[in-house]
């Protein structure tokens, strides 16, 4: 059988032509997509914000210089970054550092197990959307820090305190975060699925979920944020031999000697870590989870 | 047996229909609101025949294409397929953004519990029909419109059709829903992919229900043209374009009838 389809049409040509055609506007129409070499991403992307900390540590240095503050409440850059050094060297700000990391990364952990469901039922239960979606959305407001009186009431000075505070703090971003996400799924795509005849679970799983993954990935960061800044606050209030010595406790410390650089020092390293944990996790998976859907811009 | 001659003649198609419409009416609301979308509508699709819907806006055409996609329910009448499951493409791709295109073809087998070499096999076969060989491992966004509404014919295949002649589904040539594919197409395209779905059509022997509202579109890929008025949406009138009529004239003579079912609303 000849493929001829286009007799009933005055179109000239043969197929093969139709399909010439059809080759040709696929090269022109296909997106074209234009990649920067590495050496302008690192130069754009590293460069400024090394600029930007070397002048703010210049502005710094010129105003302890010129002494307008005295030096118990201006530390020099050099006294700052002193004590940070001699705390890595003695291996204590390690110690410091892992002490609240690790329980950050546990509640932050323990929170995606407990916020994924609780996200998952207030997106697709109308009834649980109206009873508790205002409850999780002021939750969400509510600074964390202010739960810590009643934790110590309840569990006292040590680690549930702690966990209490950071789970406040990250669970109802994460559930928000994933209502969002399963909110914006374009409707068409749940429509395509069950025109398909995926079933229920199917369309979860398939579909709904992976539709779902960046607005998810944007309260994962969000949550992280949260369990990390609960952290610092419960640990700076509720401070204990029993609890262990964390950045908070530190930063406490130095508050209570009057030791103005290892504030400083306590701060920073705060900061680091914060920073530290976006760029080493969340920013690769939201770049790799945007690039793949064609979502990223810039470089 | 040319496919000229084929379209020649569309007459009786042998066995029973493929897509059985009885009777149907659709109202959305209730009461003072309530907005009949179609009233008393019937439509016999035969196995392998290509029909256009035709339509004005609000003619409730997408509405009867949702009723046989079994994605809404008719307030009274039958709906009957005996396909297994018509598959619908929509005016959009609609393809999983997350997915390679050869992965979103894969989709609807997947769903079905089709093992994953068969399955794979079966995509690249699909893609091959819709002229997209080694695009599989490209994501929806590298593509173009066109070629991702290719990726959507394909995958609109592979839901209809199984496995194809190597599967359990042997003589199953499947139903095509379509929902003005091509209307968000520049108009290159648009004449370029339906030079391509009748091709599809042809190499397959898929039964296609196509909604449009250009004229020329469903003179153009149909063997019989129905149209719909608009609120409440009833059949007019049907054409068979066998090509012993003039398409021109067709064309004119289906303008006309359209434009007075328009105007009746003026008045």
């Amino acid at each position: 059988m000849p493929a001829d389809t286009t007799t009933d049409e005055q179109r000239p040509g043969t197929p093969d032509d139709a399909a010439e055609v059809g080759r040709g506007l696929d090269a022109l129409d296909t997106p074209t997509e234009q990649r920067t070499p590495l050496w302008k991403r690192l130069l754009t992307g590293i460069v400024p914000p090394i600029v930007a900390v070397v002048l703010f540590v210049v502005v710094w240095q010129i105003l302890w210089a010129s002494a307008i503050w005295p030096e118990f409440k201006l530390p020099s850059p050099e006294s700052v970054f002193g004590t940070i050094g001699t705390d890595i060297a003695d291996g204590r700000a390690l110690a410091i550092v892992w002490t609240s990391i690790s329980r950050a990364v546990l509640g932050f952990l323990l929170a995606v197990v407990i916020a994924t469901p609780i996200g998952l039922l207030v997106a697709t239960v109308p009834l649980v959307r109206s009873a508790i979606g205002p409850i999780l959305t002021g939750l969400q407001n509510l600074p964390s820090v202010a739960w810590v009186p009643a934790a110590v009431l309840w569990f006292g000075l040590n680690d549930q305190t702690i966990y209490f505070v950071v789970l406040m703090g990250a669970v109802p971003s994460i559930a928000n975060g994933l209502v969002s996400g399963i909110d914006q799924v374009p409707p068409l795509l749940p429509r395509v699925g069950f025109a398909m005849g995926a079933s229920r679970s199917q369309s979860a799983r398939l579909i709904m979920l992976p539709a779902a993954l960046p607005g998810f990935l944007g309260g994962l960061k969000q949550g992280w944020a949260f369990s990390w800044r609960s952290l610092m606050a419960a640990e700076i209030i509720a401070t204990s031999p029993s609890l262990g010595f964390g950045l908070g406790a530190y930063l406490n410390e130095g508050q209570s000697l009057s030791d103005m650089p290892s504030v400083i020092a306590a701060i920073l390293l705060i900061l680091v870590v914060g920073i530290g944990v976006e760029l080493l996790f969340f920013r690769p998976a939201e770049l790799r989870v945007l690039r793949a859907r064609g979502l990223a811009t810039g470089p | 047996m040319t496919a000229t001659l084929e379209r020649s003649a569309p007459g009786p198609r042998t066995g029973p229909p493929v897509l059985d419409v009885k009777g149907v009416s659709k109202v959305f609301g209730t009461g003072n609101d309530a907005v009949v979308a179609l009233d008393g509508v019937d439509l016999s699709v035969a196995s392998g025949e290509f029909v256009c819907l035709l339509g004005a806006s609000g003619c409730g055409k997408s509405t009867l294409l949702n009723l046989v996609a079994g994605l809404d329910r008719p307030t009274s009448g039958t709906v009957e397929t005996s396909a297994a499951r018509p598959a619908v493409m929509f005016q959009e791709a609609a393809l999983l953004p997350w997915l390679t295109a050869g992965k979103n073809v894969e989709l609807p087998l997947r769903l079905s519990g089709v093992g994953r070499s068969a399955r794979r096999e079966r995509a690249h076969e699909l893609l091959a029909l819709v002229r997209l060989e080694g695009q599989a491992d490209k994501r929806p966004h590298e593509l173009s419109g066109g070629m991702r509404q290719r990726v959507a014919l394909a995958r609109a295949l592979a839901a209809a059709t199984g496995l194809g002649e190597g599967g359990t589904t042997r003589h199953e040539p499947g139903v095509l829903l379509m929902d003005e594919p091509f209307g968000a197409l520049d108009a290159i395209t648009r004449d370029v992919l339906q030079a391509e779905l009748l091709r599809v059509w042809e190499a397959t022997g898929t039964t296609v229900l196509f909604v449009t509202h250009d004229v020329r579109e469903s003179v153009r890929l149909a063997e019989r043209v129905v149209l719909l008025s608009s609120r409440p949406g009833r059949v007019v009138r049907e054409w068979a374009t066998a090509s012993d009529s003039d398409p021109e004239e067709l064309h004119g003579d289906i303008t006309g009838e359209l434009r007075e079912v328009i105007s009746a609303h003026a008045r």
